[in-house]
């Protein structure tokens, strides 16, 4: 296949010779270019936060046109700005080219960059430095967490809207747990559980373990920080960009010792595999980019080469599926929904809506928080049609407002499959199935 | 990963594509660079707008000479009883009560967000009642603030009356089609706008609103007007985006998900590997990730210059995939007309197909064994000057994947 002869290639819209194409494709697109717009308006038709707020001009006004006027060191750059969720449809939908969100994102990081942002801010994009003390006391703080006394004082001294409920922390965290399993298997694998897999969602990552277990891999976690999304929503590229620096060494030495790079939440895995080249341009981010994969999309590659372990057993649930935004941005398809179409007696069905309206730390403060939700209103609608009895979506943030909004129970598509691949006479411990099928 | 077959575009004709094919059981990967021009400019569906319009001769008389004259068209290529047959495939994706109908199977005149009328074939169940507009006898319904809609310039044209709502009390958001379409899927919205235009009926016997009726659900928010209000109500269609547009696009993308089809919307291809005349898998790339996917077959349906199929320079119209001769109506002299609104020749630029919808070169041999071409891309055609867009779309969509699966 590789050998076939290369016509023509086409990069962003020119024609280019095969060398062109290696130098523009290392080079990137150029940042912050809005000539391309032809102002269609076909992003102002899909954006969330537009939809809901007339405080926002949307992206197309936002991005390329307001570019338009940031040049020549005119910065033009306004509080609306920072509504802008990062959801990247606006990119999705565009025929034209445009890094709209992108824009959008740098004229947010300079106009916050000059003004400041408040301690809140860096208080929600940190918190998962503080992430193994909320588990070491997770009996003492979870009560507090969620404590109205508690939420009216967070929400009066610092803007986190005491309307929005926070996810329990977990003892042991996912970390402590995998020390004392033992991992076996044919061939080795790295996962990037991320920190809310760790502290407040450790099912997810023993489920990923023991999917993976059952499809014949060891697992192996490689030293691992936050991501650095939260920060880079705030729109703090420096806070972002060092904790990339972080991971990628360890990254890295995982990947040149042979093994791929997983991740179970599609919120990470974007940042790891495109933000850490493109925006951040973190040494080796493109290397690490090549070797990581979405835990379904590896699966999916597995099932590709007939060796995906398809043994499941029949699950009477009716679920609904949720595709997370950056999940989208992967490009990748819905590998989940391929997956666990697979599984018998599953009913799936695939929630025609798109971004649920955290946006991460976006839906907790208080300025924002009646956007966030009024974005979710529609997603919440869109279940009601379907009416599950449970949620699956790869994405914490998703998982977090789909709880909130629906009070049903949100799962990661990883659990389901788990559930599926147990062995019927197994002894099941509570991993948060609905009862019925416990 | 390897498809059986891999669709390039993501407007009406790739759509269709992908939809044939996976109703045959193909395992289908489709691709897109962004929502295509279905959900800017398409309301309803347009088959031959040119012809003479009649009530009481069906379209397929004028069409079927119209075919005998035009060869080299892509309905020439087809024929009557295969652009019938996509038709038909294209309808049954819309089942009641959402539908799309020929009234007296001909063309009829729907009114236009502009104030005129034009002629089109397939008109979505929400837009018939348009075709009735009588003088006199219809409210236009306008909203302040709502840029991309001027009632009483229809009204105007339509020698009825209009009345432009105010929304001040309503949802503080802009007011667009979008948010427009939203709210009117919300029943308190609906209420307080029948409230208003009940006090400005006088003797009118219809309702026309601009075509944003509700996404999801369009019918239930039209009858739940229609029995607040008491009168019949339709949509007209408005300026982009295309709300009915957008409905057909998640109609087509709620499908092709359940079907299994690997829908990737946002991405371009950005490279193709062949090997003689076959093509053997294209490259896309998300920064810095490169992708490659392969199959046994390709169709390219890119659309012309705004979806990207087509490019210029200063030298010369090119095909931005696989390079591919384009057929040019004769020198540069001869492609544009004096004025804006004259003919311009150019409008019959693309590519140039067999009967298999394979490209072809000058000489009419085909170029590549596994690739067909379908949609707006095609040469020989002008389907502004035809109005035969959505036709030429679905129906060499169809038929692309027919033949490509058929090999």
């Amino acid at each position: 296949m590789r050998n076939g002869k290369i016509i023509s290639v086409l990069v962003f819209g020119d024609l280019v010779d095969e060398y062109m194409y290696e130098k523009i494709k290392r080079k990137i697109w150029p940042k912050g270019n809005s000539d391309p717009c032809i102002r269609c308006a076909t992003c102002m038709a899909v954006c969330p936060v537009l939809r809901v707020t007339p405080l926002f001009p949307g992206p197309k006004q936002a991005g390329p046109g307001a570019e338009r006027f940031r040049k020549e060191g005119n910065s033009s750059e306004n509080e609306w700005v920072d509504l802008c969720i990062g959801c990247h449809l606006c990119d999705l939908v565009c025929s034209s080219d445009v890094p709209v969100s992108e824009l959008t994102l740098l004229a947010k990081a300079n106009y916050l960059n000059k003004k400041g942002r408040p301690f809140r801010d860096w208080l929600l994009s940190h918190l998962s430095h503080f992430g193994w003390l909320g588990s070491l006391l997770s009996p003492l703080i979870n009560p507090v967490l969620n404590n109205n006394h508690f939420k009216w004082m967070l929400d009066l001294f610092l803007k986190i809207d005491r309307r929005r409920g926070f996810p329990a922390y977990q003892y042991p965290t996912f970390r402590k747990w995998f020390r004392k399993h033992s991992s076996k298997g044919g061939k080795k694998i790295a996962y990037f559980y991320g920190c809310f897999t760790n502290t407040n969602e450790v099912e997810v990552g023993k489920a990923t373990v023991e999917v993976l277990e059952a499809n014949g891999f060891e697992v192996i976690l490689p030293p691992q920080k936050c991501c650095g999304l939260p920060m880079l929503g705030n729109s703090d590229l420096r806070g972002a960009r060092r904790m990339a620096l972080k991971n990628a060494p360890s990254l890295l030495q995982a990947i040149r010792s042979g093994y791929d790079l997983l991740f179970s939440s599609t919120s990470c895995g974007h940042m790891i595999k495109h933000e850490y080249s493109h925006l951040l341009n973190i040494p080796g981010a493109e290397e690490i980019a090549n070797h990581s994969f979405d835990l379904f999309e590896y699966l999916r590659n597995l099932k590709e080469s007939g060796t995906l372990n398809t043994n499941f057993k029949k699950l009477q649930i009716k679920a609904a599926y949720f595709a997370p935004c950056h999940l989208r941005s992967l490009g990748i398809g819905l590998p989940a929904l391929e997956i666990l179409s697979l599984i018998p007696g599953l009913q799936i069905d695939n929630i025609e809506e798109d971004c649920c309206g955290l946006g991460g730390a976006f839906g907790f403060k208080k300025e924002k928080f009646e956007i966030s939700r009024e974005i979710g209103k529609d997603l919440a609608l869109a279940i009601g049609r379907i009416n599950p009895e449970i949620i699956l979506t790869d994405c914490e943030g998703c998982r977090l407002q789909l709880r909130q909004l629906t009070g049903l129970k949100v799962l990661h598509p990883v659990q389901v499959l788990r559930e599926a691949l147990r062995n019927p006479q197994s002894s099941v411990e509570s991993v948060g199935m609905p009862e019925k099928i416990l | 990963m390897n498809y059986d077959l891999i669709i390039i575009g993501m407007g009406l004709s790739g759509l269709m594509a992908a939809k044939t094919s996976v109703e045959a059981d193909r395992k289908v990967l489709i691709i897109g660079k962004g929502m295509g021009g279905l959900t800017l400019f398409s309301n309803s569906i347009d088959v031959l707008g040119i012809l003479p319009l009649t009530e009481t001769t069906p379209l397929r008389d004028g069409l079927s000479k119209w075919i005998l004259k035009h060869p080299d068209h892509p309905y020439g290529k087809m024929g009557l009883e295969k652009i019938k047959e996509a038709l038909s495939s294209f309808k049954a994706l819309f089942p009641p009560p959402y539908t799309f109908q020929a009234i007296n199977e001909s063309n009829s005149l729907i009114p236009t967000g502009a104030g005129t009328f034009r002629p089109t074939y397939l008109i979505p169940s929400t837009m018939i009642g348009g075709t009735m507009i009588k003088k006199e006898k219809t409210l236009v319904i306008g909203f302040n603030g709502y840029k991309d809609f001027y009632p009483k310039q229809l009204a105007n044209s339509f020698k009825c009356r209009s009345v432009t709502l105010s929304l001040s009390e309503r949802p503080p958001s802009e007011i667009n089609a979008t948010n427009l379409a939203r709210w009117m899927e919300q029943p308190p919205f609906r209420e307080f706008i029948c409230n208003e235009i009940i006090k400005h009926i006088q003797d009118e016997e219809s309702i026309g609103f601009p075509a944003v009726l509700g996404l999801k659900d369009p019918i239930v928010v039209i009858k739940d007007l229609e029995r607040r209000i008491g009168l019949p109500v339709f949509e007209i269609p408005v300026l982009p985006p295309s709300i009915p547009g957008l409905r057909i696009f998640h109609r087509f993308k709620e499908r092709l998900i359940q079907k299994g089809v690997t829908f990737l919307l946002g991405y371009s291809v950005s490279k193709i590997y062949l090997n003689g005349s076959r093509c053997e898998g294209i490259e896309v790339f998300n920064p810095p990730i490169l992708t490659t996917y392969t199959a046994d077959r390709y169709i390219l349906s890119t659309g012309r210059f705004m979806g990207g199929g087509l490019k210029a320079n200063r030298e010369k119209i090119f095909e931005s995939i696989f390079n591919l001769p384009v057929s040019l109506p004769g020198p540069i002299e001869k492609w544009f007309g004096h004025s804006f609104f004259d003919k311009h020749s150019i409008h019959r630029v693309g590519l140039s197909i067999d009967s298999s919808f394979r490209p072809v070169d000058e000489s009419g041999k085909p170029i590549l064994e596994n690739v067909r071409v379908a949609g707006t891309i095609l040469a020989h055609h002008n389907f502004l000057e035809e109005k035969s867009r959505e036709g030429i779309e679905i129906a060499t969509g169809y038929w692309a994947a027919k033949n490509a699966i058929e090999q």
